[in-house]
């Protein structure tokens, strides 16, 4: 054999350890999509096997028990409030920041990105309380506006450091032109946030979706409140020996998320890289 | 005339920053406040007024045998097995999947897929693999590893626990790595390569400096989150068996919302934040110090 023979060996061979290696990290979680899909007697009897008849009743009934469309419903509109409200608030901030040195900017800066390094269980306990007090707790709606709070310093970090980069001739140009402040920002610079706007995006949307902890707290008191993730954790707790229901729950619970990293994995990896990097 | 829009300018930039300010003042600032009166107080959130009781919370939370301690330990425990496992690990897989493999993205896409779940279901679902999975694979194979009480075992149950954690976020970490090896330059590995430097030595010597920035964002992102352990537990064992698994945000939260007891409860998450705030900074300035420009 010759060396570039060799190599091409070599790669093969690495490519296929790769491979039995990726199955074996995802085997569980084609484990939970079968399992979800086979009557309670076969998952009993043998987890492995493939499902001898597919099951889709599973689906009907934990949809049904779970309220599924409606659960979905809150995650989105807690969701979108969230990102609208942080995406808006931080990149305003963060131009008027970057665009105004002084004095007064430098505490806002300050003042906006420390809490950056206050971990969420520092707060909880007293901010459950400040929440009742303005009445923030127990609506979706009320959720999605405390996300603002949490994820405007990161947001503004990283808006900032992109602002940096935008030359001022741009703005100025724009004024000369007669433009105001607030039709300078909306017209010209936001569109030239974009990447770091999806960046911002792809994280918080992760984020929000996916969280356990603030809306154990602040809207799990009503089923009519009650986000995804949270909704499965009760269920599944409920119906911990019925494993075909608690695996239909949780395919149920993930699903939006796979497909959502399907459709944008690009996007998604980039922006998580990014963040990652900035913050 | 000149005045007035320089007026006109600082209400503007007051306005613009305000609702910012507003939000994280009162989500993060006044709980931060309220968490450090409340620390010095006895108060079990429902009844009349807080107690003043001084430092006792803080006495109460060192004394010897506490729950708050057992849960430092697990934490710490955690925080340096995952650390290591996690980093150490995403970095052989960034390696290998920046090579011209013809699944690459594919690959790169599944090792990713658990860090877009949920916590809490990739606790469950290890949940269902550890009891019912291990156990019909154990009727298969006859391989004894699979037939051990992985949660069940307080010593087991820890690296069950670690395993899981490092299971849902590798992804992340891989991405990371890739993206740190791409930007290295590849005229400085053909240097290397030139000035006859083999395989281990281009890598330990050339790469792996050069990679800096990114393993100090690695390390700083899994301490951070390994600290913060909460939903993979809650999920997995509740912190059992016998609190084998009992980490400090579980602690907090159990004091708070289970046992009532605030005061408390605020205590033990100032020295959390303490805790976090100390171990970042050290590991930031440890790491970036080692970081080399070219």
């Amino acid at each position: 054999m010759t060396r570039k023979q060799k190599k091409q060996c070599k790669m093969i061979l690495l490519e296929v350890i790769m491979v039995i290696l990726a199955l074996v990290y995802i085997y569980p979680v084609y484990l939970m999509f079968i399992n979800s899909v086979k009557p309670f007697g076969e998952v009993v009897a043998d987890v492995i096997a493939l499902p001898k008849v597919i099951e889709w009743q599973n689906y009907k009934d934990v949809i049904d028990k779970m309220n599924y469309g409606k659960l979905f419903l809150n995650n989105v509109v807690i969701t979108t409030i969230g990102i609208i409200g942080i995406v808006a608030f931080s990149s305003a901030t963060a131009y008027i920041l970057d665009r105004r040195p002084g004095k007064y900017t430098r505490i806002a800066h300050l003042l906006v990105i420390t809490p950056m390094l206050i971990p969420f269980q520092t707060i909880m306990i007293t901010l459950l309380k400040v929440m009742n007090v303005i009445h923030l707790t127990g609506s979706t709606w009320g959720l999605g506006i405390q996300y603002w709070g949490f994820g405007i310093p990161m947001a503004t970090f990283i808006y900032c450091n992109f602002m940096k980069t935008i030359p001022k001739e741009i703005d100025e140009s724009a004024f000369i032109d007669g433009a105001s402040t607030a039709k300078t920002f909306t017209s010209v610079i936001f569109p030239l946030l974009k990447s770091v706007t999806a960046t911002v995006v792809v994280l918080d949307v992760m984020w929000i979706w996916n969280d356990f902890l603030l809306p154990l707290l602040m809207v799990n008191s009503s089923p009519k409140t009650k986000t995804l993730v949270l909704s499965a954790y009760t269920f599944v707790g409920q119906f911990n020996t019925q494993w075909h229901y608690a695996m239909t729950a949780m395919v149920l619970a993930v699903l939006p998320s796979i497909l959502f990293f399907i459709l944008l994995q690009k996007n998604i990896v980039e922006g998580v890289v990014a963040g990652a990097v900035k913050g | 005339m000149q005045l007035g829009r320089k007026k006109k300018q600082t209400i503007e930039t007051v306005l613009y920053t305000l609702p910012a300010i507003i939000l994280v003042t009162v989500m993060m600032y006044i709980p931060f406040v309220m968490s450090g009166y409340y620390s010095l107080t006895e108060w079990n959130g429902i009844a009349k007024e807080p107690v003043f009781i001084g430092f006792d919370n803080f006495i109460t939370l060192f004394s010897k045998g506490s729950d708050f301690a057992k849960s430092l330990i697990f934490t710490a425990r955690y925080t340096v097995v995952f650390m290591i496992v996690a980093n150490v690990f995403a970095l052989a897989l960034a390696v290998i999947l920046v090579k011209k493999l013809r699944t690459a993205n594919i690959l790169r896409g599944i090792f990713f897929v658990p860090y877009i779940m949920s916590m809490t279901i990739v606790g469950f679902i290890w949940k269902f693999i550890f009891s019912q999975g291990f156990a019909k694979m154990f009727e298969m194979t006859g391989l004894e590893f699979l037939n051990l009480s992985w949660l069940g075992d307080p010593k087991l149950a820890f690296y069950s626990v670690a395993f899981v954690g490092i299971w849902q976020s590798v992804g992340f970490y891989v991405v990371l790595y890739i993206a740190g090896l791409q930007a290295v330059p590849s005229d400085v590995l053909e240097a290397a390569t030139v000035d006859g430097a083999n395989g281990p030595a281009k890598f330990f010597r050339v790469t792996l400096p050069l990679l800096g920035p990114s393993i100090t964002t690695c390390i700083f992102m899994s301490l951070t989150n390994s600290l913060k352990v909460f939903d993979i537990i809650l999920a997995l064992t509740k912190g059992g068996p016998g609190g084998s698994t009992y980490s400090v945000t579980l602690d907090i939260y159990r004091e708070a919302f289970q046992n009532n007891n605030y005061g408390l409860g605020a205590a033990k998450s100032l020295v959390f934040f303490l805790i976090i705030l100390v171990l970042t900074q050290l590991v930031l300035k440890g790491s970036r110090n080692k970081e080399v420009d070219i």
